[in-house]
């Protein structure tokens, strides 16, 4: 009875507590998985995906999550703009594709700079080792040493986990159970430290809007002063 | 999210290229219509084709990008699909003014949430700036409401178009 009245009260404490908005920033090099790996989590098909070179989200219902995910472009060309994102999210998902040894060392300079960026060490970071199906592909303990991702996180003090996965096996209910338990173990520890993460995103992301404005109105002026001179 | 069922007739959808004048918009929708590209010369009103993508019948829209006829452009917004928004690559001294432009028309109601693929054009030309310098100084980074890409193309060859129109039948909803 009194456990039944005990699970009644957690229950409704549940239901009362406001959903908690999370926004991860889903990076890594291009041709890594993420947008196959994003288009399971929604439980759409992850084939026949073609590069990002920009932005796409999607939103999701997590338990007592809303989660908000950000798919960025990884090209060489395109990946200057990863740190725009840094300030709103909560923790970071990494895509490596595994089976790309070649790139490896190229892997390692972009995740160590997500990493080191003031506005995201001290997040949460969810390594996933994708493309496991591939023969040959690079097993956990090789990535975590050829990304020297031990030092990497220490330094940068991020919770770290890593999973090895394969995107493109199956989607939705289906999907790669390492995914969903990467994702569960990132959720959690934002949890877990939900005030002081939620605290610095309105904090930097306050400062980072502040910017925006201040740009956009002197971009304004120039171009005024540009039409003028011309007309 | 295609809610096409077999059958039944092709699905319409309404395409606006906008971008400023000398962008390269006429001469993109004409590569796209495989039709001569010798004699363009600057849109004072709009000129339209149609043409067919993976089972969509496009309607595309290109509106004239000098100044003076800009503020005509709020005319064409509604019930747009997909906008197309185009940038001459090499042109750098115009891209905070092409800026201004495209984050003044996302602001527009009727262009709430719709995606937006960039052309960034005249990649022939040695002086064209990449995807990432075009996208900050575009400021896409600070557009979250709707999904957004930046695709490398030279309407003068073709390159990239087709890609483009690949992508935005892809983000059709
Ligand atoms: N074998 C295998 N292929 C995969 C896997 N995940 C993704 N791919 C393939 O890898 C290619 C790239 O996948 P994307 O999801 O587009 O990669 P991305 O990281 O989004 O790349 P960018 O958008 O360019 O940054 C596609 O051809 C996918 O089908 C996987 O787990 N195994
Ligand atoms: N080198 C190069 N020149 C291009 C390319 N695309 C267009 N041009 C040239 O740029 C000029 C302007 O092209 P238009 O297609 O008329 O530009 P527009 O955007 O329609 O201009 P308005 O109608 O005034 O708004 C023409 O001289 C084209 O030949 C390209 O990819 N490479
Ligand atoms: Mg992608
Ligand atoms: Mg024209």
């Amino acid at each position: 009875m009194f456990s039944l009245m005990a699970n009644c009260c957690n229950w409704l404490k549940r239901w009362r507590e406001p959903a908690r908005k999370v926004t991860l920033v889903m990076v890594g090099l291009d041709n890594a998985g993420k947008t196959a790996t994003v288009r399971g989590i929604q439980g759409e098909s992850p084939q026949d995906v073609a590069p990002t070179v920009g932005f796409s989200k999607v939103d999701l219902k997590q338990g007592k999550f809303e989660v908000t995910i950000f798919d960025l472009g990884g090209g060489k060309r395109i990946r200057g703009i990863w740190k725009n994102y840094y300030s709103e999210s909560y923790g970071v998902v990494f895509v490596v594709d595994s089976s790309d040894a070649q790139r490896i060392q190229e892997t390692r300079d972009a995740i160590a700079e997500v990493l080191q960026h003031p506005r995201i060490s001290g997040k949460p970071v969810l390594v996933l080792a994708n493309k496991q199906d591939q023969e040959g592909a690079l097993a956990e303990a090789d990535i975590i040493e050829s990304l020297s991702l031990e030092k990497l996180v220490n330094e940068n003090k991020c919770l770290c986990q890593i999973e090895p996965c394969s995107a493109i096996l199956d989607c939705g209910k289906k999907m790669d159970k390492s995914i969903k338990n990467g994702l569960k173990w990132l959720l959690g520890n934002i949890a877990k430290d939900y005030e002081a993460i939620s605290e610095r995103v309105q904090k930097d992301t306050t400062e980072q809007r502040a910017q925006e404005e201040q740009d956009k109105k002197e971009r304004s002026e120039r171009v005024r002063r540009i039409r003028e001179e011309r007309e | 999210a295609l809610r096409r069922l077999k059958n039944t007739p092709e699905q319409e959808v309404r395409l606006l290229l906008l971008g400023l004048d000398n962008a390269g918009k006429t001469t993109v929708l004409k590569q796209l219509a495989a039709e001569d590209i010798s004699y363009i010369t600057p849109t004072q009103g709009f000129n339209i084709k149609s043409m067919q993508c993976s089972g969509f019948k496009l309607n595309v829209w290109d509106i004239g990008g000098q100044r003076k006829i800009r503020p005509y452009w709020r005319n064409y917004l509604e019930k747009t699909d997909v906008l197309i928004y185009v940038i001459d690559s090499s042109d750098r001294k115009r891209f905070e003014e092409t800026g201004q432009q495209l984050a003044e028309l996302l602001d527009e109601e009727d262009l709430a949430a719709v995606p937006l693929l960039v052309f960034a054009n005249k990649q022939d030309l040695v002086s064209a700036a990449p995807a990432s310098e075009l996208a900050e100084s575009l400021s896409l980074p600070s557009v979250r409401d709707r999904v957004w890409q930046v695709q490398a193309c030279s309407a003068s060859t073709a390159e990239g178009l087709q890609d483009g129109m690949t992508w935005v039948c892809r983000h059709i909803t």
